[in-house]
């Protein structure tokens, strides 16, 4: 009897041992082979879903982020283990983001947070994340200082003068503009861009000439004075650089008053949002964005269908790129677990990853992602694809440091 | 260029004058700087979005909602401002107060229950525009420009031409004295909060169409501009509150066509008010010349 005791007794230990073991957050091995996972995989996510003035984009990266954990999950997990979304509410409330970064980068059961918020509480979050050893994937930020953060946090955008840059090649190149107007935010969205955008006609020797500029408060959806001055001036192009509503009303203005002016916009206008607001005004814009609805690639149609069944609406760039974010993760993780150091080095030799917002070419060194500029043009309500720019001498953000 | 930029200033400037009409009527006799209103201006173009996709017709968003709302601007003085009026040395700050929490949380309701995506009227004029000469009519401004017309005109009759408006324009001269004339003041205070919350809910539906978008963030910048345009009119007074608007739409069309100073769209209303402060501290029209 005592020796059948000892034996189950020894068992059990055996069987407590490889149970615990099961539960470390141990990963590491570099290059295929599994790595030990936890049984629940928790990644922290943020996103402005309250804020009256940011909640849309908020809803479209919360909608996203639980997409794709439900389909990762309902497709296995990850090596088996479940993953589970830890989702905070920001408020675009730069303090509360601080307080939510202090909360999951100290949460030992989180192994790497998403930022779906703006670059302001993106990039306080990041140095946090950083400092408490904590991986940090941001979605749509584009200002520098969130790579900037240190070597543990990735974007998945591309920076504001980067986008600016490709829209100036475009602009000269394929709509031969000569007299360009331009109608933008007033933020660090709207100023990086249009600098680099007459950097980079200038550095082409272009002959188009700015006729008109105009900064817009963020909160003003008045385009009338500006829109009549800019047809005044005599433009053929005008280069919106604004989010959705504002450039909704842009186009609105245009249409309405029936001037014969093409609008090329950015990803701020990379919405199912503007397509509603702008209806059949929308006919005819261009952006510059990461994200090709015509993209035959497997990922991005099954994105685009998935999203349409669960929430019943168009996705958009931010959902698109929220979305991404957890793809880099989720392919991390299945190759090397979620040791944090093993998935920063694997991430940061990612190479032609396949995304819904196009191929991901690689991450510079800042952590930066380099992608090429897609060009999209509405026609019948909806987005095609009008182009793309992919040289890397542009497309590169270590060119715009 | 000039004349269609006097076009824009004046729709704009309309614009602003019938969203802080509300406002103005509920400063006017109760010395509140309802910033609530905003979120009244908000509810209204949500109701009217409702009644507008319910029923198919805009004459029914537009007297449902104003009705409703007005309701509403009623229930709100009856039960949360006069309580807190009616306490002896009252701060003048609680009720300021007590307006911006109703408006924070009228935009966070707004949002938990008709989403934070925006919603489109698309109502159809039937025509894109109209051209006169050099000028390019939007259809909608025509309607605003109407419906400005038309709601300061029945104001005007209601404060002018019945009892209540007389009762309304004693309580709003001398509250204490009205009462003690046998004004019935408490009609005159309904009053106020019908036609203020009524005026925002149409303000509200009228900036609806003529964007095409509502969202749960309507009411932020009507609930600080309507601050400035109020006190450039005069605290209080209905026809300061047009000019007020009218001077602050044209300021700010005209200054960002002709001009590239560095000054964001939205602050110069109040450096205007600012301006006008220092030459004239009691407003446009002062709140002794109130209609």
């Amino acid at each position: 009897m005592k020796k059948f005791l000892s034996i189950l007794l020894i068992l059990c230990m055996v069987f407590m041992f490889a149970a615990c073991g099961g539960e470390t957050n141990e990963g590491g091995e570099e290059g295929g082979g599994e790595a030990a996972l936890p049984e629940v995989i928790k990644i922290g996510f943020f996103a402005p879903v309250s804020a009256p003035s940011a909640a849309a984009d908020g809803l479209s990266s919360l909608n996203s982020a639980k997409l794709a954990v439900k389909l990762i999950n309902e497709n296995g997990g990850i090596n088996g283990s479940t993953v589970e979304l830890v989702d905070m509410d920001d408020g675009l409330d730069t303090t509360e983001a601080a307080n939510i970064a202090e909360k999951l980068a100290y949460d030992d059961s989180v192994v790497a947070v998403v930022s779906g918020s703006y670059s302001g509480p993106t990039k306080v979050a990041a140095p946090i994340f950083q400092e408490a050893g904590k991986l940090m994937v941001s979605a749509y930020a584009v200002h520098p200082d969130v790579v900037n953060a240190g070597d543990l946090i990735f974007s998945q955008s591309f920076p504001g003068k980067l986008q600016g840059t490709a829209a100036a090649i475009y602009a000269n190149d394929t709509l031969k503009a000569k007299k360009i107007a331009i109608i933008s935010v007033d933020l660090d969205f709207g100023a990086t861009q249009i600098e680099a955008f007459k950097a980079q006609l200038e550095k082409m020797g272009s002959d188009a000439e700015i006729v008109y500029e105009q900064a817009i408060a963020i909160s003003d959806s008045d385009m009338s004075s500006a829109v009549t001055a800019a047809a005044a001036a005599g433009a053929d192009l005008i280069y919106s650089v604004n989010y959705y509503e504002q450039a909704a009303q842009v186009l609105r203005e245009v249409g309405q008053k029936g001037l014969d002016i093409p609008v090329l916009g950015t990803e701020g206008a990379d919405s199912f949002e503007l397509l509603n607001i702008a209806g059949e005004y929308a006919n005819g814009l261009y952006i510059t964005t990461n994200m090709n609805r015509d993209d035959q690639n497997a990922e991005t149609q099954a994105y685009i269908e998935n999203y349409e069944a669960e929430y019943g609406i168009q996705p958009d760039m931010v959902g698109a790129s929220v979305y991404d974010a957890f793809q880099v993760l989720f392919a991390a993780m299945k190759e090397v677990g979620v040791d944090t150091q093993a998935m920063r080095d694997y991430i940061a030799g990612m190479q032609n990853f396949d995304t819904v917002t196009g191929t991901l070419i690689r991450y510079n060194e800042d952590g930066s992602a380099v992608k090429p500029v897609q060009i999209q043009l509405v026609t019948n309500g909806e987005y095609h694809s009008a182009g793309v720019i992919d040289d890397m001498e542009v497309i590169d953000p270590a060119n715009y440091q | 260029m000039f004349t269609q930029q006097l076009m824009n200033a004046l729709a704009i400037g309309s614009v602003y004058a019938l969203t802080a009409m509300g406002a103005t009527l509920i400063y006017g006799i109760l010395g509140i700087l309802d910033i609530a209103n905003a979120g009244a201006y908000l509810i209204g173009a949500y109701l009217g979005w409702y009644i507008y996709y319910g029923t198919g017709s805009i004459v029914l968003a537009f007297v449902l909602s104003i009705v409703a709302v007005g309701i509403l601007g009623i229930l709100i003085q009856k039960f949360i401002y006069s309580p807190i009026l009616a306490k002896p040395n009252t701060l003048s700050i609680i009720p300021l107060v007590a307006a911006v929490g109703l408006f924070t949380m009228s935009s966070d309701l707004v949002r938990l229950i008709c989403g934070p995506y925006s919603l489109s009227y698309n109502f159809d004029f039937g025509v894109t525009s109209i051209k006169i000469g050099p000028v390019v009519l939007v259809p909608a401004w025509i309607l605003i420009f109407a419906l400005t017309a038309v709601l300061l005109l029945i104001l005007w009759i209601i404060l002018n031409k019945t009892k209540l408006g007389l009762a309304w324009r004693a309580t709003a001269n001398d509250p204490e004295i009205a009462k003690v004339c046998g004004v019935n003041t408490n009609n005159a205070m309904a009053l106020s909060y019908i036609l203020g919350y009524g005026f925002a809910a149409a303000a509200g539906i009228m900036v609806g169409i003529l964007y095409n978008s509502i969202t749960p963030a309507l009411g932020e910048v009507p609930s600080y501009k309507m601050l400035a345009i109020i006190v450039l009119g005069g605290l209080g007074n209905p026809l300061g509150t047009v000019l007020a608007g009218l001077i602050i739409g044209f300021t700010e069309v005209f200054l960002s066509a002709y001009t590239s100073i560095p000054i964001p769209k939205d602050a110069i209303a109040f450096v205007v008010l600012i301006i006008m402060l220092l030459i004239k501290p009691e407003g446009l029209l002062g709140q002794k010349n109130k209609i």
